[in-house]
This record gives C-alpha cells, sequence and structure tokens, in this order.
C-alpha cells in the first residue's frame, strides 16, 4: 500500500510539472533521434491515455514527426517511469528490467512499422 | 513448503514494506520541496493526486474483490492450466484478451498479477498482458479523430502482434537462465 501511494503521489506531481510545452521543445528534426525522445517522453509522462493523443495531435500540428509522436503515445502507456518502484518491489529486477527493455525496443519499432505501413495504405 | 521457504517468506515481505515506506519518504519530501519553491505547484500536485485515487478507487475495489476470489476459489494448479507453463494458445488469449479489457492504470493491477504469478502464471504471458494495455477501447473513436483509421487500426494489430513476440522473448529468456 504505501508503495501504491507514492506511485499516485508522483503521478500527480509529474501530471503538474511536465507540461505538453516541456514536451514540444524537447524534439529536435532528426527521425531516429525524435523517435527515441518520443519514446523516453512517454515514459516520463503521466496521465490519461486520451492525453497522450491529444499532446500528439498537438506534436504532429508543431512539425513532430508522425514516427516521434507514435513512439510517445506507445510509451505513454506501455512504460512507466514512476511506476518502476512499484514493479521492482513486486516482480524483481530481472523481470522488471526486462520487460521495460522490451517495452522501449518494440515503441521504437512499432512506430517505425506502423508510419511505414500507413504510408504504403495511403 | 519446507522450513527455509517459510523464513524467506516473511523476510522478502518486511522488505517489500520498508522499500514502500522509504519511497513514501522520498515522495513526501519531493512535495516538501516543491511546496517550498513553489506553494502552487505543490498544490496542483496534490490535488492531481487526489483526482487519480478518487479515479482508481472503483478500479481498486476490483481488482482486490478478484484477488479475494482468486485465494478462495481458485488454487495454484487450475491457474498453471490456464496461464501456467502448459497453459498453450488458450494462455496466449487470455493474455492478449485481458490486457485489452483491463481498465485503468498498470500499477493497479501490480498486485493482482504478482499474485497469480506467485501462483504459477507465466512470465511471458504477464508481459504480453501489460504491452495490450495500451490498446484501449474507449479512447479508439479518438484516436481515430486524430490520427486516422488506417493508422489505429495498423497500430493495434502490431501492438497485438508485437505483446506475443515478446512473451515469446520473455519465456526463451526465462527458460534460458533457468537451465
Amino acid at each position: 500500500m504505501p508503495m501504491l501511494l507514492s506511485v499516485i503521489a508522483l503521478a500527480g506531481l509529474f501530471e503538474t510539472l511536465v507540461t505538453p510545452e516541456m514536451i514540444q521543445s524537447v524534439f529536435k528534426g532528426s527521425l531516429v533521434e525524435d523517435t527515441l525522445i518520443g519514446t523516453g517522453i512517454g515514459a516520463v509522462s503521466v496521465g490519461q491515455p486520451f492525453l497522450s493523443y491529444v499532446i500528439g495531435g498537438e506534436l504532429l500540428d508543431e512539425g513532430v514527426s508522425l514516427y516521434a509522436v507514435t513512439a510517445f503515445i506507445l510509451s505513454f502507456v506501455t512504460l512507466g517511469v514512476i511506476q518502476v518502484p512499484l514493479e521492482w518491489s513486486l516482480f524483481g529486477t530481472r523481470f522488471t528490467l526486462l520487460r521495460n527493455s522490451l517495452s522501449f525496443i518494440f515503441a521504437f519499432l512499432i512506430a517505425i512499422s506502423t508510419v511505414y505501413i500507413v504510408g504504403l495504405l495511403s | 513448503m519446507n522450513k527455509e521457504q517459510q523464513s524467506i517468506i516473511p523476510k522478502r515481505k518486511k522488505e517489500k514494506n520498508r522499500s514502500g515506506f522509504v519511497m513514501l519518504s522520498v515522495v513526501g519530501c519531493m512535495y516538501l520541496l516543491t511546496f517550498y519553491f513553489n506553494p502552487q505547484a505543490g498544490q496542483e500536485s496534490l490535488l492531481a493526486a487526489f483526482k487519480i485515487l478518487k479515479m482508481i478507487i472503483p478500479i481498486l475495489l476490483v481488482v482486490f474483490f478478484l484477488m479475494a476470489l482468486l485465494h478462495t476459489f481458485i488454487d495454484s494448479k487450475s491457474i498453471s492450466k490456464h496461464i501456467g507453463e502448459q497453459s498453450g494458445v488458450r494462455g496466449w488469449v487470455i493474455a492478449l484478451v485481458g490486457g485489452i479489457l483491463s481498465h485503468g492504470p498498470a500499477y493497479v493491477w501490480y498486485p493482482m498479477i504478482s499474485d497469480l504469478r506467485n501462483h504459477g502464471a507465466r512470465d511471458g504471458l504477464i508481459v504480453a498482458f501489460f504491452y495490450t494495455r495500451s490498446i484501449k477501447l474507449p479512447w479508439l473513436p479518438l484516436m481515430v479523430s486524430y490520427f486516422g483509421l488506417a493508422f489505429t487500426v495498423v497500430l493495434t494489430v502490431l501492438v497485438i502482434l508485437s505483446a506475443w513476440i515478446q512473451g515469446l522473448i520473455v519465456d526463451k529468456f526465462t527458460a534460458l537462465l533457468e537451465e
């Protein structure tokens, strides 16, 4: 219970301190770099899943690539820096490391594949 | 259960409790610092945390109810049969569909899933479950309106496929380590 309360309290802190403007400012225009940044930013962002679509839509309007936005909305839900301590305490180091590493790698790979396939379809 | 195992479990439980309190103290200090440097942000953070707590209480109740059911009616044998080593296709379907249908933040599900794991649920299926949680059925129409139908369909299919692949990788990795 204390760990769960910590995660909730951390989520409140992150939701207030990490603003959409801060997220927008870190993208640089390079495709690979931005996709990696999108994955990383999604991992530290907190909130309802629909927020990632809204922020993602704003990022697209600002000229950020769909690769980066896709990676961001994916890692927003599959990765969570603030919940790592709870995951680690319940599932152990090996599981936590493996699951989060795979989520990070696959957010990148799925982003690239999704945009590529959608490009082929349209 | 032998004596050695019995003596390890309370010790691990104590460690978990201690790490929980340490984490809570660290977060408490972060709040104090935020209140000190930016009282308004501190207040907003606290309000946001209460909002999150209010939102997840119903889901937490469902999870605790499911955990109680699990302890009362389901034994390790049947868990092992459905989502354990020999669960086969049925296990994958349960994990992938369960992930898509589960609501709320992932951490709310951690206690129940960890309980299932202690009763014999496979790591690969747990990883697959957590990955398909990125498909949020109620929010799909919003995703379509922002990014289009083709994008939403392709992303959803790829997430399910990659959840399965990640599960396979984890199972393989776990088997290699246990050999």
